[in-house]
């Protein structure tokens, strides 16, 4: 016969937490950031440039994109071929990415492969060829990649959203990746140009792996050689506009049998004195499984697969975004309730045991989430953006363990918007707008994009 | 290099009840990984039954006697821990990691919910839990370009009555036909002990490990009669079938698709380096021929991947989107026409170099933290009942010869056996 225990056991004694030393080494020009993970196989190298989409102009946003992928279109000692075959007969690809603080190239690798692979990372970010017609091409192909991607529900809501929170005049207030038309639009001189202002710093290389295996110094003079001037700085936080009115704008999706909601407002930047108790509050909302948000729309009403609410903080501003699919038929209500949700936190703030899953779950993170080499490059590329001291992570998780209930309801108050925020719903428009238009939740407009 | 692909101890017991408990300590850091294979997935369900071990999945984080409705999951973020579950034609499996200091939580969390679900399990539940899935469906499968092409590609690929003929998502209709009673009868079959593996990876003690499940699952009653997942014939099944789907879709898109060898097999290993060949990275066949080349398919949309199943003759499968102005024929012939060169020509041995090496990488990835090692020792010990079968994929993997790739091409890519799966623009086609 089944015999359970009905009482939750007690948790044992934790042992201290600990983030691997980090181990910074000027080399050539560049800094080396590197963190020690005593008998792993893999390393990991990540070269970080202060370029990212945030230093693109407006009217060439995506040209980090596509210079990216041209980076592999073969440099001047071998073709993109033979590139591809060397690089991946170490063990791994050329992973490139762009965010609005950084650019960076990863190469992830058994660690006794770990200096050719730096190498050939090296000569495709310093040395690339950079054909016109290879940059064309791949002009075109990014182009269609986006077109593509744009057919699937979100970008476009995001991108609607992102204008009426910026305004299309700023580089932010522009998808991040650009979009169809003005990837379309990008010359090979934007690309060249783009290498040409922003590559030539040395930036800095985040290794992890075991260190008593790896020689940073020969990485980093490998990273580095060629270099020449360092970045200009990235610039202050640009001034939080936040709006006095709500609106709804629906992107139209005919035949859509979800709607897709990206609702949000602006946020302060990463940097801002408020991001533990902030992002603790965002938590509590939309964070974790049993958020407001998500009980409320899923576990409730069965209104979606999921929903949650994050910022999305950069250097320079922030937002803050709920997102979800919900089924056609319930778009209004589940507005209305996600709504409620966001007004009641921002009036009424957290309570006790809503924090303290919160807390515990983000602090718990730091170790659940930090486990293999390429989380932790992850953490020290957090580093390096935002200029944290070594010890950040322990200290994170210690402001983390003791924010109090005051201090994220005080923040809530103060960051989340709920009068100002835009509301965008990518769906049938047909099918949706009187029910909208009936919420009173703000004014609403139906957009093609 | 590391001989084995699994150089950390792996110790093993098996209750009384028949639960298989696997322990594979690693101190280095305070995590510890909890996983449990149950043996059901969506092979196992009987027609009319399509989609129940999915909705399962759903239902045991719904509270069970002990552990009221959402509780498992606050107790395990709101300790720090992430945790999923996730359902496949082969088994459905569950698995936290968390600071480690809470094992124990762990461990009574999966014990109330393998043995105390059913007298929890309520209308109100089954409903929202049903609307959820339904949303899920449309999320993944619905709304999204090319979403449905897995449920579309498996009925071509197995036949009526074989085990993965029918999609883990399964039937919105047979789960709303379904009685509350019929769910509780599905959790007492397969939600027993000893259909089960219990793994837990990382920062603790075999020993203690041992004690813990004994305390915990010891007492939980070993299941009944369970009714066996069907064998599926695929004799008489062959022919190249093809499919052509209308739908709002950017671009023509072509699948090809293969069945092979169930995983596990060396000629499983041997497929899984011909995907790679064919399909992974800028350097494979596909990218180099078709993407580049002949600029024939979109960049970043050509792959080439084995299906992990391992109770069927697992499916490789082959896919491109085209570029602007190529026909899907044009595009389809192309795919099938490296495939067939594949065949006819065999690989050369940098092919097989570049190959291995981006396998190696990736399994090292996969086991480089302690959730990743629970799942595959699991996976081994329900599938293979050895979880020290686990350190065998890579050399299996490193030992794979041109020989070998060439042989599977011949036997299990031949034109005749061949699935194809078509997406068309509804523009194009109207």
């Amino acid at each position: 016969m089944t015999q359970l225990i009905a009482q939750r056991p007690e948790p044992g004694t934790p042992r201290p937490y600990r983030f691997p030393t980090v181990v910074r080494r000027d080399v050539a020009g560049g800094q080396v950031v590197a963190a020690d993970l005593p008998g792993h196989n893999l390393a990991v190298a990540s070269l970080l440039l202060d370029a990212g989409g945030g230093r693109e102009t407006t009217g060439v946003e995506g040209v980090a994109e596509v210079l990216a992928k041209a980076l592999e279109e073969g440099t001047t000692a071998r073709s993109a071929a033979d590139y591809a075959v060397a690089l991946e007969s170490l063990g791994t690809d050329l992973s490139l990415s762009v965010d609005w603080d950084s650019f960076s190239a990863t190469v992830q690798v058994p660690v006794a492969a770990l200096p050719a692979a730096v190498e050939l990372l090296a000569e495709a970010v310093r040395r690339p060829k950079l054909d016109p017609a290879d940059v064309t091409r791949v002009r075109d192909d990014e182009a269609e990649s986006l077109r593509l991607y744009w057919a699937n529900p979100g970008p476009r809501a995001d991108a609607v959203l992102r204008a009426d929170l910026f305004g299309g005049e700023v580089r932010h207030g522009r998808p991040l990746s650009g979009d169809p038309r003005s990837v379309a639009g990008l010359s090979v001189d934007d690309v060249l140009g783009f290498h040409r202002s922003w590559f030539a710093a040395p930036g800095t290389l985040l290794v992890v792996g075991d260190l008593s295996r790896i020689d940073l110094d020969a990485l980093g003079r490998a990273a580095f050689a060629g270099a020449t001037e360092a970045a200009a700085l990235a610039g202050e936080p640009f001034p939080v506009g936040a709006r006095a009115s709500r609106r709804i704008v629906i992107v139209d999706r005919p035949g859509s049998v979800q709607s897709t909601l990206r609702l949000g407002h602006t946020a302060p930047h990463r940097s801002h004195p408020d991001y533990v108790p902030m992002t603790l509050g965002a938590i509590v909302l939309g964070g974790a499984f049993t958020s407001r948000l998500n009980h409320l729309l899923r576990e409730v009403k069965g209104y979606t697969y999921g929903i949650r609410s994050e910022y999305g903080l950069s250097r320079r501003f922030g937002r803050f975004v709920v997102s979800a699919g919900v089924q056609t038929a319930v778009t209004a209500p589940a507005l209305v309730d996600a709504v409620g949700e966001i007004a009641r936190t921002q009036a009424e703030g957290v309570t006790e045991p809503e924090l303290a899953v919160a807390r515990d779950w983000r602090a718990g993170q730091l170790s659940v989430g930090l486990q293999s080499p390429r989380a932790y490059a992850g953490a020290l590329a957090t580093l390096v953006v935002h200029d944290l001291p070594d010890d950040y992570h322990a200290r994170l998780r210690e402001s983390l363990l003791h924010a109090t209930v005051e201090e994220v309801s005080a923040a809530t108050a103060a960051h989340l918007n709920p009068t100002g925020i835009t509301l965008v719903i990518e769906g049938d428009a047909e099918k949706i707008q009187n029910d909208l238009a009936a919420t009173d939740l703000g004014e609403v407009t139906v957009t093609a994009v | 290099m590391s001989e084995t692909g699994y150089p950390w101890p792996i110790e093993t017991t098996r209750l009384a009840n028949g639960l298989r408990v696997v322990v594979s300590p690693d101190r280095t850091a305070p995590v510890v990984a909890v996983n449990l294979w149950y043996d059901v997935g969506s092979r196992h369900e009987p027609e009319g039954q399509t989609g129940f071990a999915h909705l399962f999945e759903h239902l045991m984080f719904e509270g069970s006697v002990n552990v009221p409705k959402t509780e498992h999951m606050r107790l395990v973020q709101g300790n720090g821990g992430s945790l999923n579950a996730t359902t496949n034609p082969d088994r459905t499996n569950y698995f936290e990691t968390l600071p480690a200091e809470h094992l124990e939580l762990a461990l009574w969390l999966e014990a109330d919910r393998m043995g105390g679900l059913v007298p929890a399990l309520v209308q109100e539940t089954l409903d929202n839990q049903r609307d959820v899935v339904k949303n899920e469906r449309r999320q993944r499968y619905e709304n999204v370009p090319y979403g449905d092409a897995w449920l579309r590609l498996l009925p071509l690929l197995y036949p009526e009555g074989h085990p993965y003929h029918h999609p883990t998502i399964g039937s919105m209709a047979d789960l709303n036909a379904a009685e509350l009673g019929t769910f509780q009868a599905f959790h007492r079959s397969y939600y027993a002990p000893d259909n089960a593996v219990l793994t837990v990876a990382g920062d603790a003690e075999p020993a203690e490990v041992f004690a813990l499940a004994e305390k915990y699952f010891g007492k939980l009653a070993a299941g009944g009669a369970r009714p066996a997942a069907p064998i599926g014939s695929l004799d008489s099944w062959a022919g190249p079938v093809s499919s052509v789907v209308a739908a709002e879709v950017p671009a023509p898109r072509v699948y090809l698709a293969h069945r092979t060898y169930p995983y596990g097999t060396p000629e499983y290993d041997a497929l899984t380096v011909l995907a790679t060949i064919l399909g992974q990275g800028r350097g494979s066949r596909l990218y180099r021929l078709l993407a580049d080349g002949a600029r024939l398919a979109q960049p970043d949309t050509v792959s080439a991947y084995g299906v992990d199943l391992a109770y069927a003759p697992a499916p490789l499968i082959a896919s491109a989107t085209a570029r602007p102005g190529v026909t899907a024929a044009r595009l389809g012939a192309a795919l099938a026409e490296v495939v067939d060169d594949l065949v006819a020509g065999g690989v050369t041995d940098a092919e097989l170099t570049r190959a291995k090496a981006l396998l190696e990488t990736e399994w090292w990835i996969g086991v480089a933290t302690v959730d990743g090692r629970a799942d595959l020792l699991s996976r081994y010990a329900t599938l293979f009942g050895d979880p020290a079968r686990v350190g065998t994929r890579l050399p299996g993997w490193r030992a794979v010869t041109a020989d070998a790739v060439a042989e599977v091409a011949r036997a299990v890519l031949r034109p005749e056996d061949r699935v194809t799966l078509v997406y068309e623009p509804m523009e194009a086609v109207a």
